[in-house]
């Protein structure tokens, strides 16, 4: 897990890099980028638009129901009103209880058909990614090279998930992921979940290791624009401020938001890692039902913390209560609002190594018509008991802004476009506020088999000079998104 | 073909011939039964086919997009799955089999409801349509196969694949790519574009694969779909279709 990051100038650690020395790019160098890029993806294209075309090709839960991809999805991942419901569920249908029935077999009855109705995997990445700075970023370290820079990616990401039902009521999931940079492969969710406790509906319990949004309108985990990390140039040691190379391309209504803040290892948190409620996985338990209707649902949970391996210090439990109100009747329309409150308690740390609670209030908002789907979060981030030891020093208020919205422009292209805008808090030497644009053009091959071209834009490059935040004028991406 | 082949055609048929759908004991339709029906359609159903049942639920423009299926439209639309004459309305058994088994790639099978909740959900399914009211839908009388399918049996059905057109839609070799799929000609009622069944790949075929499915399909038609009903031609001729039957049957085979 990547660190964090130092834009500021006064902190005494670690030192900005000048970017003074800045390269106009030149006209060779964006060719370049751009026919590697276009022959990547038709080369990729071509190549699947030649081969057969496949009835069907359905991942875990559709083959389980043999039914299509996109009974529950918009565009995976992301669910549509009927998705959303099964997973509420506990996978099982809406409605129903149905996991006495599609649930667990006895060992000497399975057979492979069984083992792959609760398994799946997703292959996902950019395979080329380029990045177009201001200057040469950092200045000087490549001599005599511009600052335009295109690498090959594939594969980032590789996901191995298992879900389902084991019996009447009682459901799993697992998601083992591999980050291909990073190494290693972490358990980013499991948990079990037991339905319709009381009468159907009423609530339904999650444990393990999960993701606290998954109700929310807007659900962390599941974007059309894949998160793209940031970029450090140093970030070694323990309470040591961080340097970019170049800021991370997340949503920012979920993302840490502080600049100077630290796990309980003394390690710097990136302001652009998804934390708190919109956490991609924290343990703990949560309990969430709709006992008044479809239109009204609850959720309200108790976690370690902050994301264990973000670091809390455990001294306390943090605790949330989302509610969600839905519109979902006829005419292709689907609407809903969502607010939540997540109370943290001694889950981050500041530079002096002392304790803070780091909470978050946010909103969020969805409707989808036909093929047109709008989302939008906003949250605030605070800091209620900053340390006298960085009064003054510490803004303890963050914002972030997330606006998307996803169209099918065929049958089988989506259009994304996201808007962000971080409004950081933190350390005042070291915060960066940033915006970004970015719009992604995915076309889906097959159900489960996406290309995709997808370019960012800084809207704030000009001001403030030529910090990290600032220097990136846009990005350009062009991946495979496959889920079999 | 290989006698092995016809045996496991002539075992399948018979084994298939004998399922039905136990025509459960249905709950009285009445007032109570249908506000249970309405509170299971609220929960499980409305998301595609919309509250009203005009096939218009928040969920349901994805499953086709911009081409064919869309979800049923139990107000004013056909009833693609019947047992019934094409044109008519479908029996409560056709609806609960089609609860129950699903739709293959379009929609889920509901069997995890009691079937006590799946005769509910029908009677208020049925309370969108007002043709439903009073009427008596008879289902065809499906004549048990006349025995195990035989090589020349199989070759009249492919003859009779021929004769009556089927290639134009499912292709020579039944993959669903026969002239008219392919030149975009096949439109369903809404005029969105539809694709014809893979024969090739028995568990795609919405109303069912089993013979007797299959028999029920090219006698009644699929209303709403370029399908037509071969009632009228083919169906004074039951051996025909039979051997029509078990030549399709024969185009999903494994391959050695």
């Amino acid at each position: 897990m990547c660190a964090g990051a130092v834009l500021g100038t006064a902190w005494p650690v670690k030192r900005v890099p000048d970017y003074s020395i800045g390269k106009v790019p030149t006209v060779f160098t964006r060719v370049s980028i751009f026919i590697v890029a276009l022959s990547i993806l038709c080369g990729t294209l071509v190549t699947f638009l030649l081969a057969p075309e496949e009835a069907q090709a359905i991942p875990a839960f559709a083959r389980k129901y043999n039914t299509n991809c996109m009974d529950c999805h918009t565009a995976p991942p992301v669910l549509n009103a009927f998705g959303q419901r099964f997973l509420e569920n506990g996978y099982q249908l809406p409605g129903t209880e149905d996991g006495g029935i599609t649930g667990k077999k006895k060992l000497g009855d399975l057979n492979l058909d069984d083992v792959n109705q609760y398994l799946g995997f997703r292959l996902v990445g950019n395979v080329t990614s380029s990045w177009n700075f201001k200057q040469q970023n950092p200045p000087g370290a490549d001599a005599g090279v511009v600052e335009n820079k295109t690498e090959f990616t594939f594969p980032q990401n590789f996901v191995l998930f298992a879900g389902g039902t084991v019996a009447k009521n009682v459901g799993f999931f697992v998601e083992l992921g591999h980050e291909v940079d990073e190494g290693g492969a972490e358990v980013e969710r499991g948990f079990v979940t037991f339905n319709n406790l009381g009468y159907r509906n009423l609530a339904h319990l999650r444990v393990g290791k999960f993701d606290p949004s998954a109700f929310y309108s807007y659900v962390t985990v599941r974007q059309q624009l894949n998160n793209i990390g940031d970029s450090q140039t140093s970030c070694s040691g323990t309470y040591v401020p961080c340097s970019y190379n170049r800021v991370g391309l997340a949503p920012s209504a979920f993302a840490t938001k502080f600049y100077g803040l630290y796990d309980r290892s003394g390690n710097y948190l990136s302001p652009f890692t998804s934390s708190l409620y919109n956490s991609d996985g924290e343990t703990g338990v949560d309990i969430h039902g709709r006992p008044f209707g479809d239109w009204f649902l609850y959720q309200v949970g108790v976690l370690n913390g902050a994301n264990e391996h973000l670091g809390d210090s455990n001294k306390g439990k943090d605790v949330y209560g989302m509610i969600r109100f839905d519109y979902a009747r006829s005419n292709y329309f689907s609407a809903s609002l969502s607010g939540f409150i997540y109370q943290g308690n001694s889950n981050a740390k500041v530079q002096t190594q002392e304790d803070v609670n780091w909470n978050r209030y946010g909103l969020s908002a969805r409707a989808t018509y036909m093929m047109v789907d709008v989302y939008a979060a906003y949250s605030v981030d605070k800091i209620n008991n900053t340390p006298t030891s960085v009064a003054g020093l510490f803004d303890s208020t963050a914002t972030g802004l997330t606006i998307g919205a996803d169209t099918y422009v065929t049958s089988k292209t989506l259009v994304s476009l996201r808007y962000d805008n971080l409004d950081a808090g933190g350390m005042l030497d070291q915060r960066v506020s940033s915006s970004f644009i970015g719009v992604q053009a995915k076309h889906f091959l097959r159900a489960n088999v996406a290309i995709l071209a997808r370019s960012d834009f800084n809207l704030r490059q000009s001001e403030d000079g030529d910090t990290a935040a600032r220097n990136l004028r846009n990005a350009f991406f062009s991946g495979i998104d496959v889920i079999f | 073909m290989q006698i092995r082949t016809l045996l496991a055609i002539g075992a399948g048929l018979a084994m298939l011939s004998i399922a039905s759908f136990a025509n459960a004991v249905k709950p009285e339709d009445n007032q109570a039964t249908r506000e249970k029906g309405k509170q299971i359609y609220e929960q499980a159903c409305l998301f595609c086919h919309g509250a009203e049942g005009k096939g218009d639920g928040p969920a349901g423009w994805f499953i086709g997009r911009y081409e064919s299926p869309r979800p049923r439209d139990f107000a004013g639309g056909s009833y693609k799955f019947r047992s019934t004459p094409s044109g008519e309305l479908p029996t409560d058994q056709d609806l609960f089999r089609t609860v129950t088994q699903g739709i293959p790639s379009n929609m889920p099978p509901f069997s995890g409801l009691s079937e006590e909740e799946r005769w509910q959900v029908i009677a208020y399914v049925k309370t969108f349509n007002q043709a439903f009211k009073g009427a008596k839908p008879t289902a065809l009388v499906l004549p048990n196969p006349p025995g195990p399918p035989s090589d020349a049996g199989i070759e009249n059905g492919r003859k009779t694949y021929i004769k009556y057109g089927c290639q134009n839609c499912h292709g020579d070799n039944g993959y669903g790519d026969g002239k008219e799929a392919l030149d975009g000609n096949l439109k369903d009622t809404y005029g969105l574009m539809i694709s014809p069944g893979d024969l090739t790949e028995r568990a795609s075929l919405k109303n069912g694969s089993s013979a007797q499915a299959l028999y029920r399909s090219i006698m009644t038609g699929l209303d709403g779909t370029p399908m037509p009903s071969y009632a009228d031609t083919i169906g004074g001729n039951d051996k025909d279709v039979w051997d029509l039957v078990y030549y399709i049957l024969t185009l999903s085979q494994e391959k050695p």
